[in-house]
């Protein structure tokens, strides 16, 4: 009996066992981050040595042209914007998610010089929402007739694409919190790149914009995000200290927060900003350049007044105006 | 024990080498019945009735231990499924709650701070409770299975860090700000890339648990420990009945009847609960699991179908990923759902039609309408008939478990006892020839 009675001992030691000792549940492998590179977006870089910002001769402003008059039986002008960069080109919920900023003044500007009187820009004008990295492909297959969306132009992009004449000059700038632009020096005051030493900085991942500030300043700690406005959102939680980009960009992100600055500084780099074209429609690059010239002054001034300047130069003593267009090809 | 410690020694105890030589010579010789031992006064009877009593009572008895323990295994084992296929559907249905809140936020998000203010606040309260039910749920799981503690603490960070960002989404779109559409979609990304690998484990983990509880049933040992200890007593009968010259010993035939009718009750039991729990899990919890999983799919797909909205021109990014999903839901949805299902899809192709042709207006028409016009409604009768669907299905399977759960209890408690009574059997059986024999 001694040995039966071992025997359920062992028994109901096993029933217990059985009972619980489920493993616990795995929880994910962590994914490793990848490293995103930016590859250049024309593999045929123009080689001609021309002035980059160098475009076509504006002509008399006559609206002909194997493009224009596309464009005219069409009945439609199609462009391709951005829709969530504030200030240049985003959608008003206000106002049935029409899409406004700096940029759409000149798609209009365009669509009223082709069409004339009866424009009507529901009718005339198709606001195409497009990503950066579809400006040169859908350019190039003839999706589209212009990209104005933040697009700056190089002689790399000459060689697949054209560009208007120069309608804003940008740069590369940093956006800070308040507290390193309010005078108090003792708190740190943001003057130039050197004074990133030691703060975390953001930039979208690959961009020409965080290799420029890694190289003005290298003790800057670099926080990639997957866009500018991913720069915001960890600027908004505390996980950056500053964000760089272009100046007009970092404008619509200081204009979402109170707290963001865009401190008066020199920029980082020049960043002249063009209409995208085709390369084959020079008729319509000519039109373009000539609806720009016409805009010179009051348009321009009022479109600038109107979006960037309440950002980029409250105090209104930049003297910031239309650039001297250059013309040559 | 007492019976072979109080038997009487006999009075001329032959020692074991002369016992021998007789047996040999009797070897294949039947005795006649006379109830008298053969050989007696010849052979150590009484310590081979002792060994006999031993054998008999431990085998009947361990078979009774055993058998009872098989059996409650399978009711432990059945409980266990119960609990199992309850934790499996609770933490399904934290996923599509989950993904259902996502889809909510995102369609909210369409509508800004400038829609329709009633339409707004109800949905406001969708999302809020759905949130509240995610919580409650993770605390509900967390406390059933303590294996899933640690996946779901990862995931009640997760869920806090995704209800955060949708108030700071929700906090800027009302302002009119790009940036709550970044919140959103970065919210909803974090979503995917960290809360549902976790959630996909935690189905996994319990999908696996469930299905191994419900094979808890054995009628194969039950009918071999059965054989085994049958076995054991017929050849203690045989032994008996060459001894004694008599053809059946009551006791131990009682025993043997005993242990044989228990052994096939206790396995046909076990038979039928293996085969209810196979049809529980290929059909009510099979269904139960598909449906929960087309709702998770589906709400995915909403959520999608939203974002291409919300982050305008961004209809090559996403309509892929609704696709995806909405061809997980197509192949899980029971037919009965699919009806909404495709009306919902029928909606979802009027909007892209519009987004396609950037006509916004309209696009955002269909997206936001809350009456039959609208996605909104169609997708919500889907997600509610899924949603009954696993109800209906994963309580039926766990009202069948736990109810065939007693069968095996009761079992096991008469498979004990009759364990004892068979000992008890076996006892007086032997006892009656030792009386005979003293």
């Amino acid at each position: 009996m001694s040995v039966a009675m071992r025997l359920a001992a062992v028994a109901l030691a096993a029933a217990f066992l059985a009972g619980c000792g489920y493993e616990d549940t795995p929880l994910p492998e962590e994914p490793e981050a990848s490293a995103a590179t930016s590859a250049p977006d024309c593999e045929t870089p123009d080689e001609s040595g021309t002035d980059p910002v160098a475009s076509y001769d504006p002509g008399d402003g006559v609206p002909t042209g194997p493009k224009l008059d596309e464009i005219r039986s069409r009945g439609r002008l199609i462009v391709g914007v951005s829709a969530d960069t504030y200030l240049m080109a985003s959608e008003n919920p206000e106002l049935g998610n029409r899409i406004e900023g700096f940029d759409i003044e000149f798609a209009r500007e365009i669509g009223s010089a082709i069409f004339g009187a009866g424009f009507n820009a529901g009718r005339n004008l198709e606001l195409r929402v497009i990503t950066a990295s579809q400006r040169i492909p859908l350019l190039s297959a003839g999706e589209l007739d212009l990209v104005i969306r933040n697009f700056t132009i190089n002689s790399q992009r000459w060689g697949c694409i054209a560009f208007s004449a120069e309608y804003y000059h940008s740069g590369q700038k940093v956006l800070v919190g308040s507290s390193l632009a309010d005078g108090d020096e003792e708190n740190g005051e943001y003057r130039d790149p050197s004074d990133l030493a030691g703060l975390r900085v953001c930039a979208p991942t690959g961009s020409t914009s965080l290799v420029n500030i890694r190289d003005a300043e290298q003790d800057a700690k670099i926080e990639p995000a997957a866009n500018h406005t991913g720069c915001l959102v960890k600027f908004q939680r505390g996980e950056v200290d500053a964000i760089t980009g272009d100046d007009t960009v970092l404008a619509g992100l200081a204009a979402q927060d109170p707290y963001a600055v865009v401190p008066e500084q020199e920029p980082l780099s020049d960043e002249p900003y063009g209409i995208g074209v085709n390369q084959e429609d020079i008729d319509l690059v000519r039109f373009v350049n000539y609806v720009l010239e016409e805009m010179r002054d009051e348009k321009w001034e009022a479109a600038y007044e109107r979006w960037l300047r309440p950002v980029l130069d409250p105090e209104g003593d930049d003297n910031v105006s239309q650039p001297t267009p250059t013309y040559g090809r | 024990v007492t019976q072979s410690a109080a038997a009487p020694p006999p009075a001329t105890q032959p020692a074991p080498a002369q016992a021998a030589p007789p047996a040999k010579a009797r070897r294949g010789f039947w005795p006649a019945p006379t109830g008298k031992p053969v050989g007696a006064g010849v052979e150590n009877t009484p310590a081979l009735l002792n060994r006999l009593q031993i054998i008999g009572v431990t085998t009947v008895l361990l078979f009774g231990l055993a058998s009872a323990l098989v059996q409650f295994l399978s009711y432990q084992s059945d409980g266990r499924a119960a609990d199992d296929t309850e934790q499996l559907v609770r933490v399904q249905e934290i996923q599509s709650t989950l993904l259902r809140a996502d889809a909510i936020a995102t369609n909210l998000a369409l509508l800004g701070g400038s829609g329709d203010p009633q339409q707004i606040a109800d949905r406001d309260a969708d999302y809020d409770t759905a949130i509240a039910d995610v919580f409650t749920l993770i605390a509900q799981a967390a406390e059933a299975q303590p294996a899933d503690e640690e996946a779901l603490s990862a995931l009640n960070v997760a869920v806090s860090e995704y209800a955060t960002a949708i108030a700071e989404a929700r906090s800027n779109l009302r302002q009119n700000f790009p940036v709550g559409k970044e919140y959103l979609s970065g919210g909803s990304s974090a979503l995917r890339s960290d809360a549902l690998p976790i959630l996909e484990n935690l189905v996994t983990a319990n999908s696996e648990r469930a299905e191994d509880s419900m094979n808890g049933q054995h009628p194969f040992w039950l009918l071999l420990l059965g054989a085994l200890a049958f076995g054991v007593l017929i050849w203690v009968s045989l032994v008996l009945a060459r001894r004694f010259r008599r053809y059946v010993n009551t006791g131990v035939a009682v025993a043997a009847v005993l242990v044989l009718v228990t052994t096939l009750v206790a396995a046909i039991a076990a038979w039928r609960g293996d085969s209810q729990n196979d049809g529980l899990l290929d059909n009510e919890l099979r269904s139960a699991v598909d449906q929960a999983e087309a709702r998770t799919a589906g709400n995915d797909a909403k959520a999608y179908e939203s974002l291409r909205l919300v982050k305008r021109g961004s209809g090559t990014t996403y309509e892929p990923l609704w696709q995806e999903s909405a061809d997980v839901v197509v192949d899980n949805a029971d037919p009965s759902i699919l009806r909404e299902w495709e009306a919902y899809v029928a909606k979802h192709k009027q909007i892209v039609r519009n987004d396609d042709q950037d006509f916004r207006q309209p696009a955002l028409r269909v997206a936001t309408a809350d009456d039959g016009t609208g996605s909104n409604k169609p997708f919500s009768d889907f997600d509610t008939a899924a949603q009954d669907l696993v109800d209906e299905n994963a309580r039926t399977t766990t009202d069948q478990l736990r109810a065939g759960r007693a069968v095996a209890l009761v079992g096991s408690i008469l498979t004990l006892l009759i364990g004892l009574l068979a000992a008890v059997a076996v006892v007086r059986g032997i006892g009656a020839r030792r009386r005979e024999y003293s």
